[in-house]
């Protein structure tokens, strides 16, 4: 961690929003991507973004530098996606989120056709990226998304690279399972 | 302690109504600017209270929130706020009664008057104002009365 | 070359995510142009990847974050003030009260007062029949038109662009 970010962290730590701010300008695209990459929803993932920095804000006292910062605050992203797709799936859905089995609304049968297809893949993709394990979907966002390395992606997770690598591994011939139409032999 | 409790809670027992007339005088607007289109999909989860409302005026598919900010209405006392694209709201609390209140809406643009209205917010019942184009979207200001 | 498949197979995911030794490199390329299979799993990660990468970037892009940002300190006001009023009432711990014998004179002093003093407060108000939700509306600029739904209860105000156009902003 450089001096810059300890200072800025420090700062945060004893309640300094200006310091948050800044955290959040250099942040904010990165926490945006993982969830985003998770609920594969706009206004979803500008709920868990906004969910993050404020947490972050409360807990920050609790990081003691002992990994990286910014793998910490992953880990803190990647959480809190999870935990939001957990109690939407438990809430009614309001908007026109595709569920399990691809049921398109009316309103995307209406729309033409190449946002169809477009909608359409998005929803498998989305459908296929929940049949995953949370650890084995963690992984998988980290590597495809973030391009974090094994090492980042054990840090982030809490967990060894070799579980890391098998994860991914696993987590990949599934989702390439489920989307061998769009996978296999190019698109 | 107990004694001292006690006295404050039979205080503010005894001057409640008076709290609740000063309480009356000030009234809690939401203002809610969205941009709806129907280019792509979403609903804004800001915007789920108002769902209903919006899907049966119109078809968009899209509505996107672009500022939400509640403010505090005092009797004739102006607030104003920017709205995208580049205009001013302001709001004016012009009458308040037990359940509705009276608001002089203007909208403006480079101190231009575009629109003056003046409508009655309940709690429960949204006003909106809609119709000018923003590149593909239109732009639609929500307001509802808080309490 | 079947058993040199199963090795190299094994070390395609680290060779994609760019993780293997330059031993495991050579390996790897030097089966590649042999083995269309393994140039197909690697194909089929790359696909993968453009699949799960490319909308969160094309979000990304489209994204105001600054607006986030008001949204994220509004949000940290809202907690802290709920912070001070669990403070609040802890310090004003009422809860003694409900077993003293001062409640009954309290509430009774108090509906007293809001008797005598509620029809003073709200004599100006009275019901009222049901006016309109619009009063008026006045614009030099739009056309407008107003509509008014019971079930569910809005009122919209909608403009037409009209009598001077107004030029749309992005």
């Amino acid at each position: 961690m450089d001096v810059n970010e300890a200072q800025l962290i420090s700062r945060c730590q004893q309640g300094d929003q200006e310091a948050l701010k800044e955290i959040f300008n250099q942040y904010h695209q990165k926490v945006f991507r993982i969830a985003y990459g998770v609920v594969r929803q706009r206004e979803e993932a500008l709920d868990i973004a906004q969910e993050v920095f404020i947490k972050l804000f409360r807990s920050i006292h609790q990081f003691q530098g002992r990994s990286r910062f910014y793998t910490y605050l992953y880990r803190m992203t990647m959480n809190t996606a999870i935990d939001h797709t957990r109690k939407m799936k438990k809430a009614p859905s309001l908007s026109m989120d595709q569920e399990e089995g691809f049921q398109l609304s009316d309103d995307a049968e209406r729309r033409p056709d190449r946002i169809l297809d477009h909608k359409e893949l998005e929803a498998r993709v989305k459908w296929a990226m929940d049949q995953l394990s949370p650890d084995q979907k963690a992984v998988l966002i980290f590597r495809e998304v973030e391009g974090l390395s094994y090492q980042e992606i054990a840090e982030a997770t809490g967990s060894s690279i070799g579980t890391v690598m098998s994860r991914l591994h696993y987590g990949r011939k599934k989702v390439q399972e489920l989307l061998k139409d769009y996978v296999e032999g190019g698109r | 302690m107990r004694r001292k409790a006690s006295f404050f809670v039979i205080l503010v027992l005894l001057l409640s109504p008076f709290f609740g007339a000063v309480a009356f005088a000030q009234v809690q607007v939401r203002v809610r600017a969205m941009e709806a289109s129907n280019v792509g999909s979403g609903f804004d989860s800001s915007l789920r209270d108002l769902h209903d409302q919006l899907g049966s005026l119109f078809s968009f598919s899209s509505y996107r929130l672009l500022k939400d900010e509640t403010v505090n209405l005092s009797p004739n006392q102006s607030v104003s706020l920017s709205i995208p694209p580049e205009r001013s709201l302001e709001l004016t609390l012009i009458n308040q009664h037990r359940v509705t209140a009276e608001v002089r809406v203007k909208i403006t643009r480079g101190g231009r008057e575009l629109l003056t209205t003046l409508v009655r917010l309940a709690p429960g019942r949204s006003v909106s104002i809609g119709g000018p184009k923003r590149g593909e979207g239109t732009i639609i200001i929500a307001l509802s009365r808080m309490q | 070359m079947k058993s040199e498949c199963s090795s190299v197979s094994k070390l395609l995911d680290k060779y994609f995510d760019q993780e293997v030794t330059p031993e495991e490199r050579s390996l790897v390329e030097g089966h590649l142009p042999d083995c269309s299979a393994c140039r197909m799993a690697l194909d089929s990660m790359q696909n993968l990847r453009i699949l799960i990468k490319n909308p969160v970037e094309e979000a990304v892009g489209k994204e105001n974050f600054p607006w986030v940002w008001e949204k994220i300190e509004k949000g940290i006001q809202r907690k802290e003030r709920l912070g001070l009023w669990d403070f609040l009432k802890s310090w004003l711990d009422v809860t003694p009260l409900l077993k003293r014998k001062i409640l009954i004179p309290a509430v009774a002093a108090a509906v007293i007062l809001i008797l005598i003093t509620a029809p003073l407060l709200y004599k100006k108000i009275s019901s009222y029949p049901v006016q309109s939700v619009v009063e008026y509306v006045e614009s030099e600029t739009y056309n407008v038109m107003v509509y008014e739904l019971e079930t569910p209860q809005v009122t919209v105000i909608w403009l037409f662009e009209g009598l001077e156009e107004e030029s749309s902003t992005s």
